[in-house]
């Protein structure tokens, strides 16, 4: 994709997170038993989302990279890895001061938060492990096989809130029931999951086109 | 009903602004570093500071 098409997106994704700003703070309305501070959903929920969607172009990366060999998919899943740690990490730090004003505690042992937690360390460990080795051919194999493995995570996370009890509420949206959200509650997480979305293939669009970059040219130490 | 808790809202969606912003900002950064050392006089002259690294592996 062009730079130009990088910036018109990065764009985009800037008028999509003040939209979302605004129908979360001004449109949707004060939630009726948590008060504002259920506000805080509007970047909880989307930011676990993108973390999916990122976790899951880890594994299409992956598959790409050991089935092909070809650096641009190994490229994609470093990328999009480095950009779910962040996501996940934006949804534990979110979620942990949500916990505090309605469960009164910042962090409990919860099957959703721990999953949650392991997810966020698998995915550390796995850029800990690209960072490790230089040999670009070596690094693509191993990464791919942490990658594909790291995905069991996340199924996992989604459905812990089903499998064990938990403190944690079940899944609102993306669960097999209808959801039970007010329609102007769920437009508003809507606007700022699509925003959320567009910001991630921004950030996506930019790390892959640096790490191209930086794949393409060693400096005279490394020769 | 629970009290509003304003300062929860305002620390969550400050805290994950600097995150994204943060990263934003460290992606720039290393983007401006690697295009000021492609454009170095040393970089220009591939033989000598900088090659591509495919040459290199080989």
């Amino acid at each position: 994709m062009s730079a130009r098409a990088t910036r018109i997106l990065g764009g985009l994704a800037l008028l999509a997170l003040a939209v979302g700003l605004a129908a979360g703070f001004g449109y949707a309305p004060r939630e009726a038993v948590q008060g504002n501070v259920q506000r805080i959903m509007y970047i909880h929920v989307p930011a676990v989302l993108t973390a999916y969607l990122a976790f899951g172009l880890v594994l299409v990366g992956s598959i790409g990279a050991l089935a092909t060999g070809r650096a641009g998919w190994d490229r994609l899943a470093g990328a999009a890895a480095e950009l779910g740690v962040l996501f996940t990490g934006v949804t534990i730090v979110s979620g942990s001061i949500w916990g505090k004003p309605t469960w009164g505690t910042w962090w409990t042992w919860d099957a959703r938060l721990t999953s949650t937690a392991v997810l966020f360390l698998v995915y550390v460990g796995y850029l800990l492990l690209r960072a490790m080795v230089d040999e670009p051919e070596r690094r693509a194999r191993i990464a791919a096989v942490v990658g594909i493995v790291g995905a069991a995570n996340i199924p996992i996370v989604h459905f812990s809130v089903k499998w064990w009890r938990a403190l944690h509420q079940p899944s609102t949206i993306l669960g097999p029931e209808p959801s039970p959200i007010a329609a102007p509650i769920a437009a508003a997480l809507f606007v700022n999951w699509v925003a959320f979305t567009l910001l991630f293939l921004y950030l996506l669009l930019r790390r892959v086109e640096l790490a191209r970059l930086e794949d393409a040219w060693v400096p005279e130490t490394r020769r | 009903m629970m009290p509003d808790h304003w300062g929860y809202v305002l620390a969550a969606y400050g805290l994950s602004a600097a995150a994204l912003l943060g990263y934003w900002r460290h992606l720039a950064r290393r983007r401006r570093a690697l295009d000021a050392r492609l454009r170095s006089p040393r970089a220009a002259a591939p033989g000598k500071a900088a090659i591509p690294k495919k040459a290199a592996i080989r």
